[in-house]
């Protein structure tokens, strides 16, 4: 078995993880006993909310290698090297991402607990079915439970969402394709350029 | 958790096996974690996950259908491969177990390797005589399943790994019935689970969450497979529950196998 396959405890039981938060790639210092969710928000993450602690109720799903998963359920040290995304990684105040503006515009949220768990299972939906049913809505957020709302305006938003995220979508493609084209075009110029050099 | 004192992330079978062999190491198996991650004892110093096992496939092989025991609930409930199979049968079972987040994480390896009386997939093997390919010591073995819940020398996770479970290849075509009877549908705890199979040959009525571990009303099937009189087959059928549990919820797994043989 390789060295690096195998992590240790120090004499006081932390362990040092490798961990890629939201795009940043460091490391933590957890102890034996702390739970993703804990070490998440003791360095800073607390978008991620602690709830239930038995993985019931689905406010502590942060995204593990893009797939939801229950941040209270797995230890810390189980998620060395993986790929982290809180509901700090997609998007601000300012720069709300599409799923967080249609949860505000269907008036999806309101004590906002369940919200960042529910976004981030949204967000898992649509990047595997862009397009879901209500049965497909209802089966992806089945692991988040809202104790204000009756789920009708959650199904709405993620209805909107999926919408705005499309046309989000289309908008980045076209602007990829738009410089795409630039790109072309200068280095089309470039080599005529240079062509008309040599020709004098 | 408190003991624990090493992570192991093996990416073979061989060197897992290594470890959980390795009485210095004194190692627990995890994969998904989500029935026993809270309640490591305090025995363990190892936390051994097998995520990174090549465990994780799903496919046909010399007729049967291998499902690999590291693979999670929500890649059964979405395989092609799977829903193919008994009528799409597993994916109905996959999807029915607790919630979408907790089937992102368990393991169909960890629902059989620790079988509690809730689980369902443990009644379902035992239904469809699916065999498990298990990583021992002295190599691989391969056994009915049912020998494995019967079996005390082999602790899955303790002194040996499940590997894959193999399901027959005459279940392909088969038709079953599955029925967990729950307070909600996301709910992992069931009142009763059954498990029925009408194969005239080799009928199975399995019955889970009555007893610590799922049991056959093996009577009831000797008696549909002489083609018994529908009421001997009901009293054979209530005799095996009665003797594991009694009650409302016993009660009610007779009145469904009633149901089922449309005899209600």
């Amino acid at each position: 078995m390789k060295n690096e396959e195998i992590i240790h405890a120090d004499e006081d039981g932390f362990f040092t993880i490798a961990l890629n938060v939201n795009g940043e790639l460091g490391h933590m210092i957890v102890s034996r006993n702390e739970t993703l969710v804990e070490a998440l928000r003791h360095y800073g993450w607390k978008g991620t909310k602690k709830g239930c602690d038995t993985g019931d109720c689905g406010s502590c799903t942060v995204l593990f290698n893009n797939k939801p998963v229950l941040g209270c359920m797995m230890p810390a040290v189980a998620a060395h090297g993986g790929n982290i995304t809180t509901i700090e990684g997609l998007g601000t105040v300012r720069n709300p991402h599409p799923i967080q503006q249609a949860f505000v515009e269907a008036g999806a949220v309101q004590c906002g607990f369940c919200i960042p768990g529910m976004i981030l299972s949204t967000k898992a939906l649509l990047d595997k079915n862009p397009e879901p049913s209500e049965a497909d809505i209802r089966k992806a957020l089945d692991g988040n439970l809202c104790r204000c709302t009756g789920y009708v305006t959650q199904v709405q938003a993620v209805r909107i969402a999926a919408k705005k995220v499309k046309a989000m979508k289309k908008q980045q493609e076209k602007l990829a394709a738009k410089e795409l084209a630039a790109e072309k075009r200068k280095a089309a110029r470039k080599t005529a350029k240079k062509a008309a050099k040599k020709n004098k | 958790m408190k003991n624990i004192k090493h992570y192991a992330f093996p990416s073979s079978v061989a060197d897992a096996m290594s470890i959980l062999m390795n009485r210095k190491y004194k190692a627990i198996i995890m994969a998904g974690g989500t029935l026993v991650g809270k309640t490591i004892p305090a025995s363990a110093e190892t936390y051994l996950d097998i995520r990174s096992l090549p465990i994780r496939d799903i496919k046909v092989k010399g007729g049967k259908l291998v499902i690999g025991a590291g693979v999670t609930f929500d890649e059964i409930d979405n395989s092609e491969v799977c829903k193919e199979w008994a009528e799409g049968m597993l994916s109905q079972v996959a999807a029915q177990c607790s919630s979408q987040l907790i089937r992102n994480m368990a393991t169909l390896g960890g629902n059989i390797a620790r079988p509690h009386s809730f689980n369902m997939f443990p009644v379902v093997l035992l239904g469809m005589n699916a065999e498990v390919m298990i990583e021992t010591k002295d190599g691989k073995l391969l056994m009915p399943y049912a020998d494995l819940l019967k079996e005390s020398n082999l602790k899955p996770g303790e002194n040996c790994i499940i590997t894959e479970v193999l399901f027959p290849k005459k279940t392909k075509d088969m038709h079953f019935e599955f029925i967990k009877l729950a307070k909600t549908k996301s709910s992992w705890e069931s009142y009763v689970i059954l498990f029925f199979s009408n194969d005239k040959k080799n009928p199975k009525f399995v019955i889970g969450a009555l007893s610590p571990r799922p049991f056959c009303a093996e009577e009831a099937e000797k008696a549909y497979a002489k083609n018994k009189p529908a009421e001997e087959i009901i009293n054979k059928f209530q005799e095996a529950v009665s003797a594991k549990a009694k009650g409302y919820r016993a009660e009610a797994a007779v009145n469904l196998f009633k149901r089922y043989l449309g005899a209600e």
